[in-house]
């Protein structure tokens, strides 16, 4: 991978939901562990392996619940508001 | 024709008097002995409950007529879902009998059912019937819940502890989760209206960055009597459950408890914190997953680049003899940074996840560091077998490669004079550097 398409790549994974860092993380592995790779080939898979397996333990050490009401706005459209449990007590 | 004598029947003996005693023992045997009075329902409202010191019920059941004594022994009273309380319309079963002390006939109650059960418990069984005719409740219906979910969906009521027994397991096993709670009503007329709007909305709703709609719906409530569930047997919220875009858990009541739109769930749980532990994975679990995966991933680029050399290094020889010598070293030259970048992305990704793990450590309970600790010596040492299959890694170990004026590196005195400039390269930085004299070994 070149310096720029590291970079690309370390954005779009930076911006990866849990799960489908996860799942990509592991297609990596199995796609190295398969063999059969150019060299170039084997070092993009594990630079990008590395910055996958980063991404999914940054987010599951920094995790904070997000708890929240979807109330509905006049249109009908939804919005989620943050719910504390003590506004639950009053309804 | 004399009088017949009847000596035996004295005039004071001839007057049947009884003892109260015997009267109420009369009274007794006869309602005992009475075939309607042995096996009886009875329907009205409850007047004064009192419960004595060893447990029992004692209350009255009235109606515009008339009132009965009832009593509840305590080990019956202690199995019953639902307790007399005052001005509920109920149904007791049980016989009537007299307590002889008191001069009371009472009914013996065995089961009490809120008024109109008999009702609910008919709808109940026919729709039942025809839910599951229409295959609502097949189980090739059932669809698996999702991994790791993010998005989680929750229809209850706001106030109650179900909301925070689900929010306690969720915060405690899975942070990483957006729960967004859809409210409806969770008893009461018309509450089975307002579950289906809910189960609507949540369906409705899409992350507002991702466009993702939730992963998973938990339905919950949290026990209460036949009456209060019953908005969970309803017809449209069963099928509102069946038809909900993804997998739906539904946790009602406590374990005994069976309702109908348990049945359509995609899975039941026993109870609303149970749904919560059923749906979230665990972070420590997933932390130790990704630690694997870290490992498997070294393992195999390990494995890739000492192959890669090996054969590398093989055609190197095979071409040592056919082609010139630059075409060679520029092989050489390609083979060394690609594995030096290899060597320094690890050695990099060596200390972020030394940094990682001990950050991760720090946050988890010790069962887990345990198992992460395996995984730091595994990455260490994998770590360095990859560095050393490097050519700059020998620099780490003292050495310096030096190059002459034209950038090639020297491999004997006689390639430079006094006076030429030399790049020396050390493990860290380089030396810019002048020939003072040149001393071949002429070997």
């Amino acid at each position: 991978m070149s310096e720029a398409n590291l970079d690309a790549e370390r954005q779009r994974i930076a911006a990866l939901p849990f799960d489908k860092a996860l799942a990509e993380f592991k297609q990596v592995v199995e796609k190295l562990e398969a063999g059969n790779l150019a060299l170039e080939e084997s070092i993009a898979l594990f630079e990008q392996g590395v910055l996958l397996q980063r991404r999914c333990e940054k987010m599951l050490s920094d995790a904070e619940l997000r708890f929240q009401r979807l109330v509905e706005q006049a249109g009908g459209k939804l919005r989620a508001v943050d719910l504390s449990l003590g506004d639950a007590a009053e309804e | 024709m004399r009088e017949p004598v009847r000596p035996s029947e004295a005039p004071a003996a001839s007057l049947p008097i009884m003892s109260v005693g015997e009267l109420t023992g009369l009274i007794k045997s006869t309602l005992r002995l009475a075939p309607r009075l042995r096996e009886v329902w009875v329907e009205g409202e409850v007047g004064q409950v009192s419960i004595s010191a060893a447990g029992h019920c004692y209350f009255t059941l009235k109606d515009e007529r008339a009132q009965l004594r009832c009593v509840i022994f305590r080990d019956d009273r202690i199995m019953m879902p639902f307790e007399a309380r005052t001005g509920l319309r109920l149904v007791a079963q049980g016989s009537i009998d007299v307590f002889e002390p008191q001069g009371a006939y009472q009914l013996y109650v065995r089961s009490l059912q809120p008024s109109g059960f008999g009702d609910l418990a008919l709808r109940f069984e026919a729709l039942k019937a025809k839910l599951q005719q229409e295959g609502l409740f097949e189980s090739q219906r059932k669809r698996p819940l999702p991994a790791v979910p993010l998005n989680i969906g929750v229809v209850t009521s706001l106030s109650g502890a179900v909301l925070h027994d689900i929010r306690r397991v969720v915060a405690r096993r899975w942070p990483l989760a957006r729960v967004l709670v859809s409210a409806c009503q969770v008893q009461g007329q018309g509450a089975e209206r307002t579950i289906v709007a809910a189960l609507r909305r949540v369906s409705r709703w899409t992350d507002e960055e991702t466009g993702r709609a939730t992963d998973v719906v938990i339905l919950a409530r949290g026990g209460g009597s036949l009456e209060d569930l019953w908005p969970f047997n309803d017809e449209a919220v069963v099928r509102a459950v069946a038809a909900h875009p993804c997998p739906i858990v539904v946790g009602v009541g406590h374990e005994t408890d069976v309702t109908l739109a348990e049945f359509a769930a995609d899975v039941r749980a026993a109870t609303p914190s149970v749904a919560a532990e059923l749906i979230v994975p665990s972070r420590a679990d997933e932390l130790a997953r990704v630690a694997q995966l870290a490992q498997r991933l070294n393992g195999a680029t390990a494995r890739a680049l000492a192959d890669r050399r090996q054969g590398l290094t093989t055609e190197a020889r095979a071409l040592e003899s056919r082609h010139p010598q630059a075409q060679i070293t520029a092989d050489r030259e390609r083979v060394g940074v690609l594995l030096d970048r290899a060597a320094r992305v690890l050695v990099r990704r060596l200390e972020i996840g030394r940094a990682a793990l001990t950050r991760a450590a720090e946050a988890l309970p010790a069962l887990v560091v345990g198992r992460i600790g395996v995984g730091r010596a595994e990455f260490a040492r994998q770590s360095a077998a990859l560095s050393a299959l490097s050519p700059y890694a020998t620099l780490e170990r003292g050495y310096s490669i030096v190059r002459g004026p034209d950038g090639v590196v020297l491999r004997e005195a006689k390639a430079v004079k006094p006076g030429d400039p030399l790049n020396v390269r050390l493990q860290r930085g380089e030396l810019g550097a002048r020939v003072e004299s040149v001393r071949d070994s002429g070997s």
